[in-house]
């Protein structure tokens, strides 16, 4: 397939303007966009043209643009973070589309993540499951040296895997039941996954699932979309362990509760 | 309390869900040996199930452990569904399920409905009988008619489906998922749902074609 240096689309995209208010569709025309910009770089484009003409542009979340952070991301024609396998919207590539496409693009989904405006939605409800047990309770003091204590390269690499998970929210999104086991699963195994995180593995495992219920998140039903759509690949081997690490910590932990 | 905690989890639903369906499965591979000697003739067939009963107390038992794991598979199956269904796939405009073959997981309630339905008329027809026919008779004589004999294939059809993705799905539930493993995994989660299709939906072919006139 030959690939033509600037495409036109029809873009359908989800406007609301908080909250409280009922968003819409709206039909806008782009023409001439590049096939080497990026997802967002041609939303900027039409925000431009949509600023030129008065109106107001189209609120959507992002910051790196270059895949690290997290922040950006949107279902499109009912995938998300687009047709491109492991890619975040930043740098999903406009040569992904031909001229004459319509696109649908709507904001990440779910009871957990509230719509803010447009395509921006609050994924807070992450940074609460963090929140409560997401980390390692060590007093570091000065820098050590990285090598102090042993850790097996196979386990490093399993961690690090993990710990690729840039908390975009597609696996919550992609999920029929808004499940945020994906997130959570890659969180807990990079931790328990090393010295420094096993410790406190039990009381992690029971806090964080506990705070992952709380926000509303569904239950997985291993349908698989997650890891589908990961922009990392963050496999659900990641839940299975989830899995048993909150089972142990259900029935063998020492605390009382 | 924290087995009270446990089961009001997210991950201890999904845990009874695989743990009531593993007990299930288990209860259809000794239902399959049973079974298996229809296949024999009338008389392995009939003495196998005078032998089973003149056993009551474990027939007694077996039967209340049954209806209980069911109540727990379908209740805890249900409560899900109702509660993942306030999420659903109509939030967005367009919806894509980018997995392919997501047929059997995305129809996990109904085929499991279905089973439900299949599993009343079952014992209805089989269990809650008239005592004196023989059941070596019963079962060519209902199994071998047209409809009952249809409803059983396409049950046994829609437990293969529900199987297929249920089977692997309760061992990525246990935390069973290793990269070694995972090719073994699912053949055998195909393997099973053809086997019990074939196996159980057998029986009612092997009467309505003739091919077990002479049992
Ligand atoms: S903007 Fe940072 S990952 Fe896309």
């Amino acid at each position: 397939m030959k690939i033509m240096a600037t495409i036109d689309l029809t873009l359908n995209i989800w406007r609301q303007k908080d909250n409280d208010s009922l968003g819409e569709f709206e039909i806008y025309q782009l023409n001439n966009i590049s096939t080497d910009s990026s997802f967002l770089e041609m939303l900027d484009v039409l925000n431009e043209k949509l600023t030129r003409e008065g109106k107001i542009p189209v609120a959507f979340d992002h910051d790196c643009r270059e895949g690290i952070c997290g922040m950006c991301g949107a279902v499109i024609d009912g995938v998300a973070h687009g047709p491109e396998k492991a890619t975040t919207l930043c740098q999903l590539h406009m040569r992904n589309f031909s001229t004459g496409d319509t696109l649908v693009i709507e904001p990440f989904r779910s009871r957990a993540f509230p719509v803010k405006r447009d395509l921006m939605i609050d994924r807070s409800a992450f940074d609460r499951i963090i929140q409560s047990g997401g980390y390692v309770s060590t007093n570091t003091g000065g820098a050590i040296d990285g090598n102090s204590i042993l850790i097996p390269s196979d386990k490093a690499e399993l961690a690090m895997d993990a710990a690729a998970c840039i908390g975009c929210g597609a696996c919550v999104a992609s999920c029929p039941n808004g499940a945020a086991m994906l997130f959570t699963g890659a969180k807990i195994s990079q931790l328990c996954l090393l010295p420094q995180g096993a410790p406190e593995r039990h009381s992690r495992a029971l806090a964080m699932i506990d705070a992952m219920d709380k926000e509303g998140f569904g239950n997985c039903s291993n349908a698989k979309e997650c890891e589908a759509v990961c922009p990392k690949s963050i496999s659900i081997r990641n839940i299975a362990r989830l899995n048993r690490e909150y089972a142990k910590a259900a029935f063998l932990s020492e605390t009382k509760k | 309390m924290w087995i009270v905690r446990f089961f009001q989890s997210s991950i201890g639903k999904k845990m009874i869900m695989a743990f009531t369906g593993m007990l299930l499965f288990l209860f259809l591979c000794t239902h399959v040996m049973g079974n298996s000697t229809i296949y024999l003739g009338s008389s392995h067939f009939q003495h196998y199930a005078d032998t089973l009963h003149s056993f009551p107390v474990i027939v007694y038992l077996f039967s209340i452990s049954l209806l209980i794991i069911v109540s727990l598979h379908v209740g805890f199956g249900l409560n899900l569904y109702f509660k993942n269904r306030e999420e659903g796939d109509s939030r967005y405009a367009v919806t894509k399920r980018v997995v392919e073959n997501s047929l059997a997981s995305r129809t996990m309630i109904f085929s499991g409905l279905f089973i439900l339905v299949f599993l009343l008329v079952h014992v209805a027809g089989f269990t809650f009988r008239d005592e004196h026919e023989p059941i070596s008779e019963l079962v060519k004589e209902l199994l071998g008619g047209f409809f009952y004999g249809s409803f059983y294939i396409i049950a046994f059809s829609v437990l293969g489906l529900h199987l297929s993705h249920g089977f692997w799905s309760m061992l990525q539930t246990f935390g069973v998922n290793h990269p070694r493993y995972n090719k073994l995994i699912s053949s055998l989660s195909l393997f099973f749902s053809v086997f019990f299709f074939l196996f159980f939906a057998g029986i009612p072919l092997y009467f309505m074609t003739g091919l077990g006139s002479s049992y």
